[in-house]
């Protein structure tokens, strides 16, 4: 084997308490597409901001190719060839593409500008003049012009962060073939951070898998290794402590026909989803974020209003009508931004208290503080919420407390229907405890419940069925009894056999 | 290498918003006396010279309530559009506009010796105050244009239009030169309470307390703090946050509007650029200092109010009446700072990378 063009060792990067990077080596060959395969939060991220020399590691060395750098620092790693395509853009939306791409310093097509650009916007098949502003060009398009800074400014190492997520199916397979010809034409070294697993199949030659901040797994050959054994890796073992699930089902509270929508970039976000939930059952929907869960519970709860389909409560069809209309049939929402959307930051913890059942607190325009305050005393001494002072902002709560009062306030008049998305993320091991707790309280009075989660643990304790959402459609529906992570895990990638 | 960083208190005294406001004023008369040291004047001589001929006899006293008014009502506009986490900066022109409204529908109505005429025309200036935030209000609402901005050029452009008509249309021949419109008959005069205090004191009481209950007291208030919180969490809640931030900038437009009417009908009598001595800006700072508290904005109006009279006696023994401005906007600033560090602590740097 060659040397390779980069390499680090034994990289070590804490925040607080938090190992994001726990002594991991990686290292790239040039002119090779190399996957980086991880759950949310596996440390990919961590990993690329040190290549890129925002994060300074407590411990490791870093070689690029095959000199010693002491400290990385952002222009550095720039100056030895490293660029990065951040999710998030960073082009100027009032300049051209030719002003975005001769930025930087370090562009190296400053004379032949236009030779370059016809050379590279082909091969990117991106169908614009370069006078063309940033801002008109579509979301595909202004990843193509990112990527193609990287080229500008001379990067031989490209580090494209999910470049994917905001692709459609067409524009993802183009990226592919033009990736290809950069690593072969061009000898660029290129790093896909994904959680995909079928675009790392298909995209890469060799794959680096991360799990809790270790890197698992290094330079497997994609030919190689099987779908199967890249979930195992990227997963873990997962402990399936399940509940009692022998509860008893009533009839359907909530049903859910043929629901599409499609979102302001056209693109589809959901796909023909149909399914129903019985009185006592908790349906479990699985997926990694961003494929149609903030969407699919927004139109199950009112505040996404325009969508294909039907929504039935108790048999009364809702779809077109708000918020209210759920209330009324007794529906509650346990949105997943907690602070912003479930809670209003700024705003005391009483007043929050009330959201959900504010109008039973009022005669006519008067709202009585007084209702108010025993209502939030009855939420504290049931759901055992710590809350020194009432009237303080919401931000004096801990998460824990936070998510006890939303879910206190959403759950204490017993509602026919519960949406709950990632109910317990971000919260230690006693509150996702009690949060649990309460879920399986409120199955067992008869609720139906749709679980929104990313946790596989807490769906499998849970859940009586599994659905799990890719792309907006359903691509697996399974009963507990029958669910095995490992097809779940594959499911979760887009792959379903 | 900085060590420190500010951080956000969790727990704030509940008087800390009146505390700012104490140490605003002493730091402000501190300044104050400074100024005049340097003028060579003694500043317990002035200062207690503006004490008795602002609130020394029952005349200077309903003065300076008069004065209290506008700014009042002004600050009580501003502080329901802050309900909403909205500044209103066009508090003058809304009193304008009150003011010109008023005049549109007097003279356009058969003059009455009447309560109830008396009452429309105070509608119409409040209606006035609404109409001048209308476009800042839908701008904001459809386009979300900031309301800081097109509140503030409205003001220019109520002044324009006050200009242009006391110069035009409205003006009254028997003003000579000065432009202004013709005077309202002795009719529509508010009736003066006691001393030279006119009934408008009333209503302001009123408001104050009408503002106090949308505020504090109404599902209207919640709906509002909700919205203004988060606009996301007011959706969620069934709460349509456009709606209430546009209710709420005509309501205090409204507000505002209504201090141009009482202003007409009490103190000018017609319609001239003296409506308003910049009542709607010094009203941001009675808001701003009280924390947009109505019952604050009461008290800190008056002793505005106050102030604005002291310094224009003082005058007469040879001290600009700007000290006055000076002593109101060091309270600002210096109540901005204490509120601050109420809010605030600095804490030392926790080494998280």
């Amino acid at each position: 084997m060659t040397v390779p063009i980069l390499e680090v060792k034994g990289i070590s990067k804490t925040f607080g308490k938090v190992k994001a990077l726990d002594s991991v080596d990686f290292y790239l060959q040039k002119g090779v597409v190399h996957g980086l395969l991880g759950e949310n939060g596996a440390g990919k991220s961590s990993l690329m901001n040190v290549l890129s020399g925002i994060y300074i590691p407590e411990q490791g060395t870093i070689k690029i190719q095959n000199k010693k750098i002491d400290r990385l620092n952002p222009e550095l790693a720039s100056s030895l060839g490293i660029g990065m395509v951040h999710q998030e853009f960073r082009l100027i939306e009032n300049f051209t593409i030719k002003d975005n791409l001769t930025l930087s310093k370090a562009n190296i097509f400053l004379e032949n500008f236009k030779e370059a650009y016809l050379k590279y916007s082909e091969i990117f098949s991106l169908n614009s003049s370069y006078n063309t502003l940033v801002k008109d060009l579509s979301v595909g398009e202004k990843q193509k012009v990112e990527i193609m800074k990287l080229i500008f400014k001379n990067s031989a190492i490209m580090l494209l962060d999910e470049p994917t997520a905001v692709l459609t199916p067409q524009e993802t397979s183009q990226l592919k073939i033009s990736l290809e010809t950069l690593s072969k034409e061009d000898e660029k070294t290129i790093v896909l951070i994904t959680h995909k697993l079928k675009e790392i199949k298909d995209f890469t030659e060799t794959i680096f898998v991360m799990k809790n901040g270790k890197m698992v797994a290094e330079n497997l050959q994609t030919d190689e290794v099987s779908d199967k054994h890249l979930i195992e890796l990227m997963m873990g073992e997962i402990k399936t402590i399940s509940i009692r699930k022998d509860n008893l089902k009533g009839e359907t509270k909530l049903e859910v026909q043929n629901i599409s929508l499609i979102n302001n970039d056209e693109v589809n976000v959901l796909n023909d989803i149909s399914f129903n939930i019985k009185s006592g059952e908790i349906l479990g929907v699985a997926g990694v974020s961003g494929n149609g869960q903030v969407e699919l519970a927004n139109v199950i709860c009112g505040i996404q209003q325009e969508f294909n389909g039907k929504v039935l409560i108790n048999s009364n069809d809702v779809s077109g009508k708000g918020v209210k209309s759920r209330k009324k049939l007794n529906l509650s929402y346990i949105p997943e931004n907690r602070l912003g959307v479930g809670l209003a930051p700024g705003v005391s913890v009483l007043d929050n208290s009330a959201i959900r059942e504010y109008f039973k607190a009022s005669y006519g325009p008067h709202l009585s503080k007084g209702k108010m305050v025993n209502y939030l005393n009855d939420l504290i001494k049931q759901f055992s919420i710590k809350a020194p002072d009432v009237k303080a902002e919401i931000s004096t709560l801990s998460g824990g407390n936070m998510q006890k009062l939303l879910m206190g306030r959403e759950l204490i008049s017993n509602p026919e229907v519960i949406v709950a998305a990632q109910p317990t993320r971000g919260l230690d091991v006693s509150a996702v405890e009690s949060i649990h707790k309460l879920i399986i309280n409120q199955r067992n009075e008869g609720s139906a419940v749709l679980l929104i989660s990313e946790d596989l643990d807490e769906l499998f304790k849970l859940s009586d069925r599994i659905i799990v959402l890719y792309e907006g459609r359903i691509i697996k529906e399974v009963d507990i009894e029958s669910a095995n992570i490992e097809s779940l895990g594959l499911a979760m990638a887009g792959i379903n056999e | 290498m900085n060590n420190y960083i500010l951080s956000k208190k969790l727990f704030r005294n509940e008087l800390s918003t009146f505390y700012s406001f104490l140490i605003g004023f002493i730091i402000a008369l501190f300044v104050g006396s400074l100024i005049l040291l340097i003028q060579d004047k003694n500043p317990i001589d002035v200062f207690s010279l503006m004490l008795k001929l602002s609130v020394g006899s029952i005349n200077s006293l309903s003065n300076s309530l008069n004065k209290a008014i506008p700014l009042i009502l002004a600050g009580l506009g501003i502080s329901i559009i802050n309900s909403v986490r909205l500044w209103n900066i066009g508090a003058e022109g809304q009193i304008f506009m009150g003011a010109l409204a008023l005049n549109f529908f007097y003279i356009n109505s058969s003059i009455q010796n009447s309560a109830l005429y008396i009452f429309l025309l105070l509608t119409a200036s409040f209606i006035g105050g609404s109409i001048c935030i209308l476009i800042p209000a839908l701008t904001k609402v459809l386009f979300g244009v900031n309301e800081i901005i097109t509140t503030l050029l409205t003001n220019y452009i109520v002044f324009g239009l006050t200009i242009y008509l006391i110069n035009g249309v409205w003006k009254d021949p028997a003003s000579l030169n000065f432009p202004a419109a013709a005077y309202v008959s002795e009719l529509v005069y508010l009736p003066i309470i006691v001393g030279k205090l006119s009934s408008g004191f009333l209503i302001c009481i009123i408001f104050t307390l009408l503002a106090f209950y949308i505020k504090d007291k109404s599902v209207f208030g919640y709906e509002m703090r909700i919205a203004g919180g988060s606009e996301l969490t007011a959706i969620y809640a069934g709460i349509s946050a456009k709606q209430k931030a546009f209710l709420a900038m005509l309501i205090g437009g409204g507000f505002a509007g209504l201090a141009g009417g009482i202003e007409l009908l009490s103190q000018t009598h017609r319609v001239s650029t003296g409506i308003s001595q910049g009542f709607g800006y010094t009203a941001i700072i009675v808001a701003a200092i009280t924390g947009m508290r109505p019952l604050g904005i009461f008290l800190v109006g008056c002793l505005f109010g106050a102030l604005t009279i002291g310094g224009s006696v003082i005058q007469t023994i040879g001290v600009s009446s700007y000290i006055a401005e000076i002593i109101q906007a060091t309270t600002l600033f210096g109540a901005l700072v204490a509120q601050f560090f109420f809010s605030y602590e600095i804490k030392k740097k926790v080494e998280n990378g």
